[in-house]
């Protein structure tokens, strides 16, 4: 298949998951994604932005290890240093608006961030390559915006959950599509649902409810992120969470293999990159502005400032999207990609450059 | 069985056999390749079918799809049915609409409430193992016919360390070696009765790739050549045995906190071997199965031909499918090994097995990525192996004598099957110790010093100085022929005798 008829399904299957109310079926798109009201839920080995043992109490510590000569039986000089990751969690999309990590092992949202999900290259490959790289964890896309910190923030009738011992993972339920996890902390089953603020930058919402009914509070000692509690009805509880940016994330970063920038190449690290998730080529509306016809048009900035779209400001979108946002689209929704080779970004211009309005 | 019944069950399935056509293996078996949705990474890691007939195939990125087989293999309408499963590797409908697989972290239930052909509610039934970060950490399945599931759990790979936070706790001691257990019950089969409860049922797998219990209510494990594992083994496992991996022995209540299982071991083979349960049929990896994957048992009926009750096991490096036939000597089981199929447009990467309801094709998922060393976009799917009512020329039957072998043909034999020269016979131990793999040891040209016929598809060779705990190599050359003077395209058959039958 070329290039062209791939991408082309790739449009297809963005269209279809953005547009129909039924999950799409994973591909060999290592960028998969879901949508606001599709929500895709994947389970497989998650990075670790930086969770402590505060937060990991339910977990085992791995350690460092000899290395080992199979041929010997023995082991050898040399150590082996345990990687970071989350072993057993849920990661859930939202489409750019949303991703969290929601861990069945510590009973608790462990992270959350916004505009992209995760870089499944690590793990996946390829479709032709079918290897698995060293640590096969796969990469976070966004701009990370809430990480646990310390004991579990819920309360039940004035005691954190975390003293009722390990949490028991129960499962969860799809309600019009929206996944609900319920977990046991002691005697009482608390259900979990996450979800995102349409239009909101770095923010979710997180709904409680407990059974049997008992009062729910909130209480954390991190101070990164502002809360707003909502009233509720005894036995649930609501809040709004926003928080700063914690850091900023791009995927792999993955060799660049040729030996000079073209339109092709492009299209192909457009691809590798899934910038059709939120760019369209054909003048479609999307989470960030269409490309065709991009080069050369006049642009309507945010604070009213117009400027026109020549290679110096395409490349400084690419790299740093924050600094200049077109009227109509939110900022902070892209991740900077600011770690691409030269090859890398001159293909992307070309690319970019050689879509025409209306193509 | 004794002798007499032996012979009456040969004579009564005499006839039945000469109704059916010979037919060379590519025209009895098809190959058919079944197609899914363009861009779908069709990675299979299980096939089941509800009592409907309606296929569900798992793939290991997470989806769960659905379809109605159809006559023409690149017209299968997949829907989807679920997802959110790392590493599907177990798969079972108890009723449509409702489904267990086995994922790396979890054995998971997810049903569809609603009746709108997409699970709606996800519930964890067991999650009692440990989970390191190793990639290698993978999950087989096996229903236990009263309601609950065998569940077994493979071993980490010393090329991948574990992670920083592990699920449950962690071995320093288990850590070690080349595939090690870190975490709990890695390298155990797992027992998770209908009631819920979960229990470490037996030990020392290195990887359980497919689990099996037969219609007769026995358990039997594949396993993969490596560490502790000098070919590919295939074991009929019970409650309590260790089968040979020493890392899990880190979890096991009776063995000494302060051993290391592995280096007391390497130190002391013969101890090693009087501790350890061995394989019921010892596959060699070069000339049959590499890696074992998840067997299955060929119906009784006749509906795949005429193999029924034996048990066929994938190679998931390999184009081949073995043929298992096992037999209890003096209370134990123990077999013989021959390939079922090779080649015949069969892809490499050889995972899951699954007969449809009607017993007469095969389903066979593959997967290789992040496994195999087979690269390309040809090696994962789902074919389909229907049996077009030929039966191929081979051994169908293969049996322990106190002095050698009984050999039931698939049809009548021809005079030159009666030739000693026909039939040349090896023989070779094996010792699983911590380097990956075994060369064959002690390997002796073996006489066979007479054949008999028994009946007119049978015949019975006897082997100067047969003697137990020895793998036997037999090959059929070319004049082994049937009464219409077809030889066997497979010739090669490997008995495991770990004991010879008494003399009656």
């Amino acid at each position: 298949m070329s290039h062209r008829l791939l991408y082309a399904a790739l449009l297809l299957a963005v269209a279809k998951s953005v547009y129909a109310a039924t999950p799409a079926m994973l591909t060999y798109d290592t960028r998969p994604h879901g949508t606001v009201e599709v929500p895709l839920i994947l389970r497989t080995y998650l990075p670790d932005p930086g969770l402590d043992d505060t937060v990991m109490v339910h977990h085992g510590r791995g350690e460092k290890t000899s290395e080992y000569s199979p041929e010997k039986g023995e082991d050898i000089p040399g150590e082996v240093v345990p990687l970071k990751g989350v072993p057993a969690a849920i990661a859930v999309n939202h489409g750019p608006e949303l991703s969290y990590v929601f861990d069945t092992t510590e009973g608790r949202l462990l992270y959350a961030w916004q505009g992209g999900f995760l870089d499944m290259f690590p793990y996946w490959g390829e479709k032709d390559m079918g290897t698995r790289l060293y640590d096969y964890v796969p990469r976070l896309v966004g701009i990370l915006f809430y990480q646990a910190a310390g004991r579990h923030p819920l309360e039940i009738d004035g005691r954190s959950v975390s003293e009722a011992g390990a949490p028991r993972f129960l499962g969860y339920d799809l309600v019009g599509n929206q996944p609900t996890f319920i977990v046991r902390y002691g005697r009482h089953t608390v259900r979990t649902r996450v979800r995102p603020l349409p239009g909101q930058q770095r923010a979710l919402r997180i709904e409680f409810s407990v059974e049997p009914a008992a009062r729910l509070s909130f209480r954390t000692e991190n101070t990164s992120f502002a809360l707003k509690k909502e009233d509720g009805v005894m036995g649930t509880l609501a809040l709004t969470l926003a928080g700063p940016s914690l850091g900023s994330y791009e995927g792999y970063s993955r060799k660049v293999t040729i030996t000079e920038a073209s339109v092709a190449a492009g299209e192909q690290f457009a691809r590798n990159y899934a910038c059709a998730v939120c760019h369209s080529t054909d003048g479609s509306m999307g989470h960030g502005p269409t490309w065709a016809g991009l080069f050369g048009r006049e642009r309507v900035l945010a604070d009213g400032t117009k400027t026109i779209a020549d290679d110096a400001y395409i490349l400084e979108a690419i790299k740093n999207p924050d600094a200049r946002i077109v009227q109509g689209f939110a900022p902070s929704f892209m991740p900077p990609y600011s770690q691409l080779g030269e090859l890398e970004y001159e293909s992307l211009l070309l690319y970019i450059k050689s879509l025409r309005a209306g193509q | 069985m004794n002798l007499r019944s032996c012979i009456l069950v040969s004579v009564l399935l005499a006839p039945l056999a000469s109704l059916l056509p010979a037919a060379p293996l590519a025209e009895a078996y098809k190959v058919d390749d079944i197609a899914f949705p363009a861009e779908v990474a069709a990675e299979v890691g299980g096939i089941a079918f509800d009592a409907k007939g309606l296929l569900y195939v798992a793939l290991r990125r997470g989806d769960v799809l659905t379809a109605k087989p159809v006559a023409d293999p690149s017209k299968y309408a997949w829907r989807f049915f679920a997802t959110g499963f790392d590493n599907a590797l177990g798969l079972a409908v108890p009723e449509p609409g409702r489904i267990f697989v086995a994922h790396m972290p979890e054995l998971t239930e997810a049903v569809d409430t609603d009746g709108d052909g997409i699970a709606d509610r996800y519930r964890n039934k067991a999650d009692g193992w440990g989970l390191s970060g190793n990639y290698h950490e993978t999950i087989g399945m096996s229903s236990d016919g009263e309601g609950g599931y065998y569940i077994g759990l493979g071993t980490a790979s010393h090329r991948s360390p574990t992670f920083v936070h592990t699920r449950g706790k962690y071995s320093p001691v288990g850590r070690r070696g080349r595939n090690y257990s870190a975490v709990e019950y890695r390298g155990w089969v797992m027992h998770l009765k209908a009631d819920g409860e979960i229990e470490p049922f037996a030990s020392g797998f290195r990887v359980t790739n497919g689990l099996l219990r037969d219609d007769e209510g026995n358990l039997w494990s594949s396993d993969n050549q490596g560490d502790w594992k000098a070919v590919t083994p295939f074991y009929h496992v019970e409650k309590g045995n260790f089968y040979g991996h020493p890392s899990s022995l880190v979890w096991d209540p009776k063995w000494p906190a302060d051993r290391d299982p592995l280096a007391a071991y390497r130190a002391d083979l013969d101890t090693y071997n009087q501790d350890r349960t061995y394989a019921a049929v010892e596959i060699p990896h070069l000339e049959m199965v590499r890696s074992g994957s998840e067997p299955v048992q060929i119906p009784r009926g006749g509906e795949f031909g005429p193999f029924g009750g034996q048990i066929l096991l994938p190679d998931a490096s390999g184009t081949r499918i073995a043929r298992i036939m096992v037999e209890k000597v003096d209370g134990a089981y123990q077999g013989a090994v021959t390939l079922f199929i090779n080649g015949q447009g069969l892809r490499i990467s050889n995972n899951r097995l699954a007969f449809a309801p009607d017993g007469r094709t095969l389903y066979v998922g593959q997967t290789s990525r992040g496994w195999g060393a087979s690269k390309g976009p040809n090696t994962e799917g789902l074919q389909r192996i229907t049996w077009r009512g030929g039966v191929p020329f081979t051994v169908q039957q293969m049996n322990i004598t106190p002095r050698g072998f009984r050999l039931t043909f698939t049809d009548r034999v021809s005079p030159g099957a009666l030739q000693a020269t026909g039939y040349a016979v090896e023989s070779m131990t094996y010792q699983s110790k911590w380097i990956y793999g075994g060369e064959p040891l002690d390997v002796r040209t073996e006489t066979v010093a007479a054949v008999t016929l028994i009946d007119d598809r049978t015949v019975e060779i006897a082997i100067d100085g047969f003697r137990p705990q020895r793998v036997y190599h037999l090959r059929l050359d070319g004049t082994v022929k049937s009464a219409s003077g077809e030889s066997a395209e497979l010739p090669d058959f490997y008995y495991t005798a770990n004991r010879l039958p008494a003399v009656r």
